[in-house]
């Protein structure tokens, strides 16, 4: 990677931070999104000339993506690199190719020339993997879902609680832009009180990949079993609950739901439909929805206010009292008429029809041009917050800062997907269990 | 008939524009019992449901409303045809006041005519009860204007761009007249179907008619939907229209 691409992309994290208005160490940065507060552009300058050293495991499609966006920063290198499936190291190997490979992270870890790991392989392995680095003395991003189980999920937590090196998890929708600005306009009250939640995560697509062997089938489609992952609701709800909470700035006490394999009958063992209701104390609902054998819906996470509506994926608000467009044809005759105008009213055209849905004004969240992600891609989207993640983790790597709420807030979305799998295998609504609540944590 | 209707009338106080418009309602409730092809006991779907084997015999309005569109049908060189098939399978006895259908698969279908006939009725019942001013807008598509605008010489309307809002395509002054506008929209497109090919009209296109009778206005806004320019001169001489206007979008 040359060196004018990667002062280019350095310069973005900075510019991010510019464009949501903060002013180095401001108020306003620590009171609504504490995370960003060590990326200032000031920070920024102190870490000019050092590089964080990072070591992958795991060089699959999402390590390579992931890949990608560490050679284009410039306070980071790749130094080690490992995986147990040769074709994906070999690839990775030819992107980095003074990178030391690997085969068993264990012995990776033991390299003292590695400040910080990425971890991106299936769920089960987060928390095993996740505990090992930080035990070797590693600073650890790994990817979402943060862990297999509740258990697990606690014992990362609280080895964090114990550590002094970071921790990060993709929890990406923290650092994009459209999401932190929309927050900050329903914080602000511009819809009003939060009167329901509503997200979903539609495809059309069958979550596999070409098994070049079968012995390799659960390695490589490791998402439809469930020893490997927990479907649905760790690999796409984990985002999307994770936000809900954010914008409630609660977390529900209680979920119902089911779940079923309605179409993709292969053999996989998690649902490829699920429907859920969360509920918080104050009767807040979020009503979530993956299905993945019909897209027509997409990707959305819906912010219901009793004064607007706040669609924070495609990065577009509406405000109720806009509704309705503009004024029948016999209305504006009646206000003409009321101002003794004579002037032609705007009826004719072909026949109305009956709508079941009232019109609104779309107002864009940020101004300008902006990325808005289909949530088609198994990989992962463009300019999702994933890089601007990314390069915070590895400034953190040379700071040794930790990120404020980023674990707290990949925990209690990792065990609200796990509530909802239980709520679905069960049949009964599952309560926030009290032994795995955290201080964190407000349910009222 | 699943639209909306706005009358706006002038010159009646409260109580008579009052039961001017309970009356209205009243007609088009009962319009509705005769046309409604989705309601399972209205006597357009009793013949759609027996004519098919044996003659039904129609009801007095109903004969006049058949006999209706059968002119319709000649005057508008097979275009207009309720059956959006082939309308000469509609056969009508004048003695008996029967119908029977002498094909399969063809059934009664008023959209395109049941909204004219709704404003003739109603232009009826409002000069009966001596409104001189008034405006009345039946979902957009059919419009009667009576007498003038309070501070104008007629009432004026404008036709809109279906596919841009913002764009006015003509401005029509209506003066005892009707005006009828068809067209594609970019959520409905489709529903006008040439019946001797039975292929619908895709194209993004409105048509307007203004006449004297609200009847011919709405019959006519369709056809000209689908017609080619040999037939919209050949129709245009069988109708008495005051302006006949096609925009291409």
């Amino acid at each position: 990677m040359s060196k004018r691409k990667s002062k280019q992309v350095d310069t973005s994290l900075r510019q991010f931070i510019k464009d949501l208005g903060y002013v180095s160490g401001g108020a306003a940065l620590l009171a609504t999104t504490p995370w960003l507060q060590s990326f200032t552009p000031d920070k920024a300058k102190e870490i000019k000339k050092e590089k964080a050293r990072i070591g992958f495991i795991g060089t699959g499609s999402r390590g390579t993506y992931n890949i990608h966006a560490i050679l284009s920063l410039q306070h980071a290198e790749i130094v080690a690199l490992c995986d147990i499936y040769p074709p994906n190291l070999k690839e990775a190997s030819g992107l980095c190719p003074n990178a030391k490979t690997y085969t068993d992270y264990r012995k990776m870890l033991e390299s003292p020339d590695i400040d910080g790991v990425i971890i991106s392989t299936p769920l089960y392995l987060h928390a095993p993997m996740t505990l090992d680095a930080l035990n070797a003395g590693k600073h650890v991003y790994c990817e979402k879902a943060m862990a297999l189980t509740m258990e697990q999920c606690k014992a990362v937590y609280d080895a964090y609680q114990e550590t002094d090196k970071v921790l990060y998890f993709c929890v990406q929708r923290m650092f994009d832009k459209k999401y932190i600005k929309g927050m900050q306009m329903i914080h602000s009250g511009l819809i009003g009180d939060i009167v329901g939640e509503r997200c979903y995560w539609f495809r059309n697509h069958d979550w596999r990949r070409p098994v070049p062997s079968p012995e390799l089938e659960r390695q490589i489609n490791w998402r439809l079993y469930r020893d490997y992952s927990a479907g649905l609701m760790t690999e796409l709800a984990s985002h999307q609950l994770e936000v809900c909470c954010w914008a409630m700035q609660m977390v529900p006490e209680s979920v119902v739901g089911t779940g079923d394999i309605v179409y993709w009958k292969d053999g996989r063992e998690v649902y490829d439909s699920v429907s859920l209701v969360y509920h918080y104390s104050n009767g807040v609902k979020i009503n979530y929805e993956s299905l993945i054998s019909n897209k027509f819906n997409g990707m959305e996470d819906q912010i219901l206010g009793n004064k607007g509506t706040m669609n924070l994926a495609t990065g577009i608000y509406y405000l109720e009292d806009e509704a309705g467009g503009k004024k029948s044809g016999i209305e504006q005759l009646i206000g003409q008429i009321g101002n003794k105008l004579y002037a032609s009213v705007p009826a004719a055209g072909p026949s109305w029809r009956p709508e079941t849905k009232e019109k609104y004004i779309a107002h864009n969240i940020l101004e300008g041009e902006f990325h808005v992600n289909d949530g088609l891609s198994m990989i992962g989207a463009l300019k999702d917050g994933s890089d601007e993640i990314l390069s915070a983790f590895c400034q953190a790597c040379i700071t040794g800062e930790k990120g404020k709420n980023i674990v707290e807030e990949a925990y209690l979305a990792t065990m609200l997907c796990h509530m909802g799998n239980q709520a679905m295998a069960e049949q009964k609504k599952i309560t926030f269990p009290e032994e795995y609540k955290i201080p964190y944590m407000k349910f009222s | 008939m699943g639209t909306r209707f706005d009358i706006l009338i002038i010159d009646q106080n409260r109580l008579k524009s009052q039961e001017i418009w309970n009356d209205i309602v009243f007609e088009l409730r009962r319009l509705d019992q005769i046309f409604n092809r989705f309601d399972s006991t209205s006597e357009t779907s009793k013949i759609n449901c027996e004519a098919i084997t044996d003659p039904v015999h129609v009801s007095p309005e109903m004969w006049f409303i058949l006999r209706s569109c059968q002119i319709y049908y000649t005057r508008t060189l097979g275009l207009f045809d309720i059956t959006l098939n082939d309308f000469s399978k509609v056969l009508l006895d004048e003695k008996a006041h029967t119908v029977i259908f002498s094909k399969k698969d063809i059934s009664l279908d008023f959209g395109g005519y049941a909204k004219g006939y709704a404003l003739l009725k109603i232009k009826d019942l409002i000069y009966q009860a001596g409104v001189q001013h008034c405006f009345v807008d039946f979902g957009n598509s059919s419009i009667l204007g009576i007498g003038h605008h309070p501070h104008g010489d007629s009432w004026k309307v404008s036709i809109e761009n279906p596919y841009d809002q913002n764009e006015i395509l003509d401005e029509i002054s209506l003066k005892d007249q009707a005006l009828s506008v068809s067209g594609n929209t970019p959520s409905y497109t489709g529903h006008i179907v040439r019946p001797t090919s039975v292929e619908s009209v895709k194209a993004h296109k409105v048509v307007s008619i203004t006449s004297d009778d609200p009847l011919d206005a709405e019959v006519l806004s369709t056809v000209f939907m689908m017609t080619n320019d040999m037939e919209k001169k050949r129709i245009t001489e069988n109708f008495k229209v005051q302006n006949i206007a096609e925009y291409s979008l």
